[in-house]
């Protein structure tokens, strides 16, 4: 008589568990790899959205350029962008400069009011005087012009207005204030080694008739600054300065 | 924070695939392990505990090798990176205590049998399963390629009135154009990033000075960073030493930054302690200043936008996200022989 075969207890509950646990983890396996994948597949479109279509509104990032500061008021660009125009810079243009005749025109502005624009530039320039009836440069002068030339900064352009006194003929102040500034400009081609200067300097020359400085104009900045200085002597002068704006 | 060691196929794929996506797959294979010996129980078969106890110790030991990378070559760790890390140990623990578990026979519950094959097929199951987030990533990826080219181009290609600075390298073959602010740590980075991974021998490199510091920059109300104007000056001044004098800022990065703070003297002397009397005199030069100043007229007319580092492949300039994650990918397209 053979003895009927009893499995070792448990062992039945185990062989049902087989598939169960197999199943289980084969269906959690399932569910979890198709979570990663279509997370991923999310991410990446979610990505391809963003790249094909960025957003309106992207935070303004500042971009390089010329400087641009308080006093750069739009009647103070229009006299400036006339003065490009007019004194041969902006169109690289073979006439260079502007006497009064042209300032009074193309300015279309009063003395007063011509002055007034140059008066936020106190600091930034300066005025280079000269000897009476003289359009040479003294050493301080020179010294004066450098230091001013090469404070640059964000700057464009340089301007050069360039006076004479009352006393003396018309024509022959317009012909000294016309030196005056040339002279500058000679020193400044001197010192500053730099080809396209032509394009940076603008150069006018008011002669004695036009946008005289008052006496307060002396409190200024200067090359005589210890010397006396009244409304005479503060004309014999070209006043220099950096324009911060963009024309 | 850019790790060279967070993708893999960075020149196939635009910032690579990311190796993240691996661990993504093998967590998901060990989870839905994990579930398979929680159905059995304590009549867990020995091999799957003994299999679970084994495997689980691969994640620990990439995690260990990550984290050593991440601490002293980077010398920081990513949150995610932590995550993953913990999760490891967490699972590598858990895989000591089954495979412990499998010595134990509970009396009146035999565990049951299953075949030796099994085993082997669970690892090529979790490296197939590893491999599927990324397979899928890779599969989807949008095309970056037409977006390379549409981050503008220089306007003015040539310095008015000067030179740049020529960044020597030995293989020069891909020109380049770079503005960099030597006390930028961004810079910083950049600079190693193309050195580590050997591409900036291959490039001619032209660099404009572009220092973040209101003293020379006029395009800032205030310094970014301080003294960087003073460096710069420095660097114009190396001559053919430039590039030895920019790594020199770069190394001394944070000591230059603090001795800005403290006021250009400090900066001054920092200087003329490594390059000597006459480089200072160099720097203290009005011509100097000149320099600098138009190399800042450079930016300006050609309007960049305003931080560093940027580059330019010829006049083509590289987006700011394909300098960092996408550059390798980049350069693959733009500039494939700079990879080779």
């Amino acid at each position: 008589m053979t003895q009927p075969f009893s499995p070792p207890p448990g062992a039945g509950v185990a062989a049902s568990k087989l598939p169960a646990a197999g199943l289980a983890g084969l269906a959690s396996g399932a569910v979890f790899v198709l979570g990663a994948v279509l997370a991923v597949r999310l991410w990446v479109s979610g990505a391809a959205d963003r790249l094909s279509t960025p957003e309106a509104e992207k935070p303004k990032v500042a971009v390089a350029d010329q400087s641009e500061v308080g006093y750069c008021t739009p009647q103070f660009k229009q006299v400036l962008e006339r003065v490009l125009h007019s004194c041969g810079l902006a169109e690289g243009d073979s006439r260079r400069g502007c006497q009064p005749a042209d300032v009074k025109t193309f300015a279309s502005i009063s003395d007063e009011d011509f002055n007034a624009l140059f008066t936020p530039l106190k600091d930034r320039g300066a005025v280079v005087m000269f000897d009476e009836g003289e359009d040479k440069l003294d050493d301080q002068a020179k010294k004066l012009l450098e230091d001013k030339w090469f404070a640059r900064r964000g700057a464009r352009y340089f301007f050069v207005v360039a006076r004479a006194s009352k006393s003396g003929n018309q024509a022959k102040n317009r012909a000294l204030s016309h030196r005056r500034a040339n002279s500058v400009m000679i020193h400044l081609n001197e010192v500053a080694n730099d080809p396209e200067i032509e394009s940076k300097v603008g150069l006018l020359w008011l002669g004695n008739e036009f946008a005289q400085l008052s006496k307060d104009y002396c409190s200024w900045p200067s090359s005589r600054g210890d010397l006396k200085c009244d409304e005479e002597a503060i004309n014999r002068s070209a006043f220099v300065s950096w324009v911060d704006c963009r024309l | 924070m850019y790790s060279p060691y967070s993708a893999l196929f960075k020149e196939h794929y635009w910032g690579g695939i990311p190796i993240s996506l691996f661990a993504l797959g093998s967590f998901a294979f060990y989870a839905a392990f994990a579930v398979y010996l929680l159905v059995y129980g304590s009549r867990a078969p020995k091999r799957a505990l003994r299999f679970f106890g084994a495997a689980s110790l691969l994640p620990l030991l990439v995690s260990l090798i990550m984290f050593t990378i991440s601490v002293t070559k980077l010398g920081t760790v990513c949150k995610t990176c932590a995550g993953i890390y913990i999760s490891s140990l967490l699972l590598a623990v858990a895989g000591v205590m089954a495979f412990l578990s499998s010595r134990d026979d509970a009396p009146g519950e035999p565990r049951a049998v299953i075949g030796a094959a099994l085993p082997l097929i669970w690892l090529v199951s979790l490296g197939a399963i590893s491999l599927m987030p990324a397979l899928v990533y890779a599969g989807s990826v949008p095309d970056e390629r037409p977006y390379l080219t549409k981050c503008g181009e220089l306007k003015v290609p040539k310095i008015k009135n000067d030179e740049f600075i020529k960044v020597t390298t030995s293989r020069p073959i891909q020109p380049t154009l770079l503005f960099e602010d030597p006390l930028c740590p961004t810079c910083k980075a950049f600079h190693e990033r193309l050195v580590g991974e050997n591409i900036i021998e291959k490039l001619d490199i032209d660099l404009v000075l572009f220092p973040l510091d209101s003293e020379c920059n006029w395009m800032l109300d205030q310094a970014l960073h301080p003294g960087a104007c003073i460096v710069s000056k420095a660097v114009l001044c190396g001559g053919v030493q430039a590039r030895a004098v920019l790594e020199w800022a770069y190394e001394e990065q944070e000591f230059l930054s603090r001795a800005g703070k403290q006021g250009p003297n400090v900066l001054r002397a920092a200087i003329k302690q490594r390059w000597g009397d006459v480089m200072l005199k160099c720097v203290d030069d009005r011509k100097t200043e000149t320099r600098l100043n138009n190399h800042l007229h450079f930016a300006s007319d050609n309007n960049i936008p305003v931080s560093t580092p940027q580059m330019y492949l010829g006049t083509r300039r590289v987006c700011d996200e394909d300098t960092d994650l996408g550059l390798r990918f980049t350069l693959g397209q733009l500039a494939p022989e700079v990879l080779k």
